[in-house]
């Protein structure tokens, strides 16, 4: 019987105030959207910083059986000779160089699938492709340089990258992108609340004789509150699914058909997905959830006293 | 059943006290005219007694509760044992007399058999048989406050204050629903009836407190609504000993 009446009290409320409903919505929304957005470029510098970024400052590529037009390739794949010999010269360099570590080529293969999952080069890549490795930590970053000059050209070493040099710049736009996105996102929830708080006592106020009964007769606090309480949280998970939507179709539609399949210069970026979206999704919905609730129950224990 | 002791209001700080001083005390099963002027403080004790208000002074005990130290959590429980009746009635103009009188029980969560027996007696019992499907506009001043005293009555409260219940309704309609009330205090209901009706007051024969400025200035047995000269020997001095 409560919870049949209470439904009917909400779908009432619902009706009554549509506009405000449908004003609370959008307003979630777009502040969802901007977090979301904020979450989402966060995880594309992650992303694309792979397993090494943060580890190592240069990364020495070994030849494979396809690499060629670079002279020090010529023998085709690294013999294991001129493999050793690449370690040993990286030895002789300590301390500059503080860890050396070595990644075949399978495991490369397998690290590859993984952060390129979203690419369509994908299918493009064989195993044989992937060179095998040596990741270089340096003791002081600053002189990749020496790294670089001594082993760019040296026999079986196809190329010499330090990462940290490609990646940067497009790293130091996501985070504008982020920052831009989050800082929205904050000024949009601060809406959020406040309009979450005006809607609710304007809808209050057009059910005051229907309180002020419910009160007197000695409803708990609780069954007063909840038909409010309900309407807020629906409104904000709709805006909540909203958002998702528009994210969802932002890097369907956007991000996977511009980027992937137009790099010009070689360098792979790996790039987010559908799923990272569908990841940050529970975010988001624990996000709308807590704003309506937490806003509604404080506006309601401030402006509509048992 | 209610009980105030030494009880003092005032809405301000430093402004005149609303209630002053006043003890007093009605037991269960009792029927209580309050009588006085406009302002003289009828009001202040209904919201004394249903705690919209907590006095300023002395305790106020209601249904075994001391209210001014009751949490607020607890505010609850105390109101579903009493009923309030207003001048203006109060009814949801959009609901049916019936739908009225369940929303009560439906927000306190009774189950459904218990709402579909209790509504229908209780519309019979304030005489509003047939009457289940009106609107409240469609009703008279005095049906709609008997639609008002059934939702007030029918989660079975042990006390019923009524607040000028028959503030906007003629005398003869006036004294049907003082008959209704009459007839729910036979039930065992307590009644307090805060009225400047003088024709009521003296038609029934009840026990009477009469305020002036906040002052209990007399408490008297099957009283009129005059005061009587020799009330400081007559019948009426209970609640001033007890307090």
């Amino acid at each position: 019987m409560r919870i049949q009446f209470m439904l009917g009290e909400i779908a009432n409320g619902v009706r009554r105030n549509a506009s405000m409903i449908v004003s609370v919505i959008l307003v979630s929304m777009i502040s969802l959207f901007f977090l979301g957005s904020g979450l989402l470029a966060q995880r594309e510098v992650s992303l694309a910083k792979g397993y090494w970024y943060d580890k190592v400052e240069v990364s020495i590529f070994m030849c494979t059986a396809q690499s060629t037009g670079v002279p020090s390739c010529a023998d085709g794949k690294v013999t294991p000779t001129q493999q050793s010999q690449v370690k040993r010269d990286l030895e002789s360099m300590r301390p500059l160089v503080q860890e050396i570590y070595y990644e075949s080529a399978d495991q490369a293969y397998k690290r590859f699938t993984t952060q390129f999952k979203n690419s369509p080069y994908l299918a493009q890549v064989s195993p044989a492709a992937m060179p095998s490795s040596y990741r270089v930590k340096l003791s002081d970053p600053k002189r990749y340089d020496d790294v670089v000059n001594a082993f760019s050209g040296a026999q079986g070493v196809e190329a010499v990258s330090d990462q940290h040099n490609v990646l940067n710049t497009f790293f130091s736009l996501l985070k504008v992108v982020s920052i831009g996105a989050v800082g929205l996102a904050v000024v949009m929830v601060i809406c959020a609340i406040l309009l979450i708080t005006t809607t609710i006592r304007q809808v209050a106020f057009s059910r005051r004789r229907q309180v002020g009964i419910m009160r007197l007769v000695g409803a708990s606090a609780t069954v007063i509150y909840l038909p409010f309480v309900i309407e807020t949280l629906l409104a904000t998970l709709v805006g909540a699914a909203l958002a998702i939507g528009l994210l969802w179709a932002t890097v369907h539609y956007g991000i996977a058909k511009l980027f992937n399949g137009q790099s010009g210069n070689g360098d792979l970026i790996s790039l987010i997905g559908v799923n990272d979206v569908w990841s940050i999704t529970p975010w988001l919905l624990l996000g709308a959830f807590v704003l309506a609730l937490v806003t509604s129950w404080i506006t309601l224990r401030r402006y509509l006293k048992v | 059943m209610i009980r105030f002791e030494h009880v003092t209001k005032r809405y301000g700080a430093g402004s005149a006290p609303a209630i002053d001083d006043v003890s007093m005390e009605v037991s269960r099963g009792e029927f209580v005219f309050v009588v006085g002027a406009s302002g003289s403080g009828k009001s202040t004790m209904i919201r004394l007694a249903t705690r919209e208000i907590t006095a300023t002074q002395g305790s106020v005990l209601v249904a075994g509760r001391e209210l001014r130290g009751l949490p607020d959590r607890r505010v609850p429980a105390l109101r579903r044992e009493i009923g309030v009746v207003f001048q203006d009635f109060r009814l949801l103009e959009g609901k049916t007399v019936y739908q009225n009188v369940a929303f009560v029980l439906k927000v306190l969560g009774s189950k459904r058999h218990t709402v579909k027996q209790l509504v229908p007696e209780t519309l019979e019992l304030v005489g509003l048989e047939g009457k289940a499907g009106r609107l409240p506009h469609e009703l008279s001043g005095g049906e709609q406050q008997r639609v008002a005293i059934a939702r007030a009555v029918v989660k079975k409260p042990a006390i019923l204050l009524a607040d000028e219940p028959t503030g906007n309704l003629d005398p003869e309609t006036s004294l049907d629903i003082v008959t209704v009330l009459d007839r729910i205090n036979k039930t065992g209901t307590t009644v307090l009836v805060a009225t400047h009706d003088q024709s009521i007051v003296d038609d029934f024969k009840k026990r009477v407190l009469e305020l002036k400025d906040g002052a209990l200035v007399r408490d008297e047995q099957q009283g009129g609504y005059l005061r009587n000269q020799d009330f400081d020997h007559g019948s009426g001095r209970r609640a001033a000993d007890a307090g």
